[in-house]
């Protein structure tokens, strides 16, 4: 039943496109709603995203799904950003990922040093993990499995979320905080943030998206 | 409006009323916003289904009221008794089903008895398949009756935020109101022991075995 052949996207690029030179002429998509009254005013607020005190270590376009255990089964959470941010002041990395279009939080939990990747069967452009996920605003036990647009992706993804696991490791291994040590291992994530942003076409153009997003988000502020 | 059990939210709240036939993709498109998963089985809603549906916008967060009606007869309940109050629409039909699109007419009416002057956003669902039978140039209720069309796909995401955003550009009277990303709060510490940890690996190596649902690469660009 379901066929999403690109045969089924070009009629509607087509049709994007004749509403596209449409939306050129009249500035903005026809409206051929009727004119209602207002039933409420609302006034334009400051935006906060949540990120504003932390790096971005990577941002691509993924599928997400958690895993129900009523039905033993996989099912989508949403497809979007994911993020790996680190906080400026305390260095602790997060992910975070949002649906596209709506931007709603679909993922939000610690990268902890029991944070493990492991394949998932069926794919080499996905890995499963288990977290502690606070994307409704309370903590609930997940199961998750992301999959990427290519295996050079997902390797990246993995490779950097067990990096951070590692380094987080060796940090609460070490007897009482040490300053030079985790000194040492935040330049370690630097490199990192280094390695992520200097590697690969797709990751400049996320890049990129990035800016748009905040490009859109500053002339609210 | 005030209902027994509705929990009562210090943003602006409105009652959207969703109707058309059965199996048009009612409960499959109000289910893809809030868990983010594609409902493939089919099961007729009974009565009604309320589902509160929470937006981040420029001008603060908002809420819709998803009154989520049986499209079968049989399972009517109390029929337009649900559409009181209601503050804004959607009618679904299937483009793959012509008879869906024909019914349409009827449900536009019945809606209008109830609920005067109210934004309606009509939706042709099921985009993504091939073998559509309504072409969106046969489409043309909605300039007789000042409504808005939006084809969507409830299964690949296509224009699946814009009826919401339409209904809350009308109800605010603000068309340059737009989506942003939702607030990411900071997910707190969380101890893990040992045991506790094994038990999680275990587990996720069970999960890593169950297929992912429609393995598509496409949806990801």
């Amino acid at each position: 039943m379901a066929d999403k052949e690109p045969v089924v996207e070009r009629p509607e690029a087509g049709e994007e496109e004749e509403d596209a030179s449409a939306a050129a002429a009249a500035g903005e998509e026809e409206d051929t709603g009727a004119q209602v009254a207002p039933i409420v005013r609302l006034e334009e607020v400051a935006v906060t995203t949540g990120e504003e005190d932390e790096d971005v270590l990577l941002d691509m376009k993924a599928k997400l799904y958690r895993f129900d255990k009523d039905g033993n089964q996989w099912k989508e959470r949403g497809t979007g950003a994911v993020k790996l941010l680190k906080h400026k002041q305390t260095g602790k990395v997060r992910l975070v990922m949002r649906q596209a279009k709506t931007l709603k939080i679909c993922a939000n939990h610690l990268v902890a040093s029991t944070t493990k990747m492991q394949e998932h069967a069926g794919s080499d452009k996905s890995c499963v993990w288990h977290a502690a996920d606070f994307a409704d605003g309370e903590l609930k036990e997940e199961m998750f499995a992301i999959r990427f647009g290519s295996v050079e992706n997902c390797k990246k993804f993995k490779e950097l979320v067990e990096e951070i696991a590692e380094s987080l490791t060796k940090n609460e291994g070490k007897e009482g905080e040490d300053g030079g040590s985790t000194a040492g291992l935040l330049a370690k994530l630097t490199v990192s943030e280094g390695k992520s942003e200097g590697s690969g076409k797709s990751e400049s153009t996320d890049s990129g998206k990035v800016t748009e997003t905040k490009a859109d988000t500053a002339p609210a502020e | 409006m005030a209902l027994p059990n509705q929990q009562v939210v210090d943003y602006p709240s409105f009652k959207l009323v969703i109707v058309g036939d059965g199996g048009t993709g009612k409960t499959t498109f109000v289910k893809r916003h809030l868990t983010g998963e594609f409902e493939k089985k089919y099961e007729p809603t009974i009565g009604v289904e309320v589902h509160p549906l929470d937006f981040s916008t420029n001008c603060g967060k908002i809420r819709f009221y998803c009154w989520d009606t049986a499209g079968q007869e049989k399972f009517g309940g109390l029929r337009d008794g649900y559409y009181i109050h209601g503050q804004c629409a959607i009618i679904m039909f299937d483009v793959t089903s012509r008879l869906t699109y024909k019914n349409v007419p009827t449900w536009h009416r019945d809606l209008c008895r109830v609920c005067e002057n109210i934004p309606i956003v009509l939706c042709g669902n099921k985009v993504d398949v091939k073998n559509r039978q309504v072409k969106a140039k046969q489409v043309t209720f909605h300039r007789k009756k000042n409504l808005q069309y939006y084809e969507i796909s409830a299964k690949s995401n296509y224009n699946f935020e814009k009826p919401f955003l339409y209904l809350a550009r009308k109800l605010a009277g603000d068309q340059n109101l737009h989506f942003v990303e939702a607030v990411a709060l900071k997910p707190p510490e969380v101890q893990i022991d040992m045991a506790m940890q094994q038990q999680h690996e275990a587990e996720l190596a069970a999960a890593a075995a169950q297929p992912l649902p429609d393995d598509d690469d496409d949806l990801i660009e």
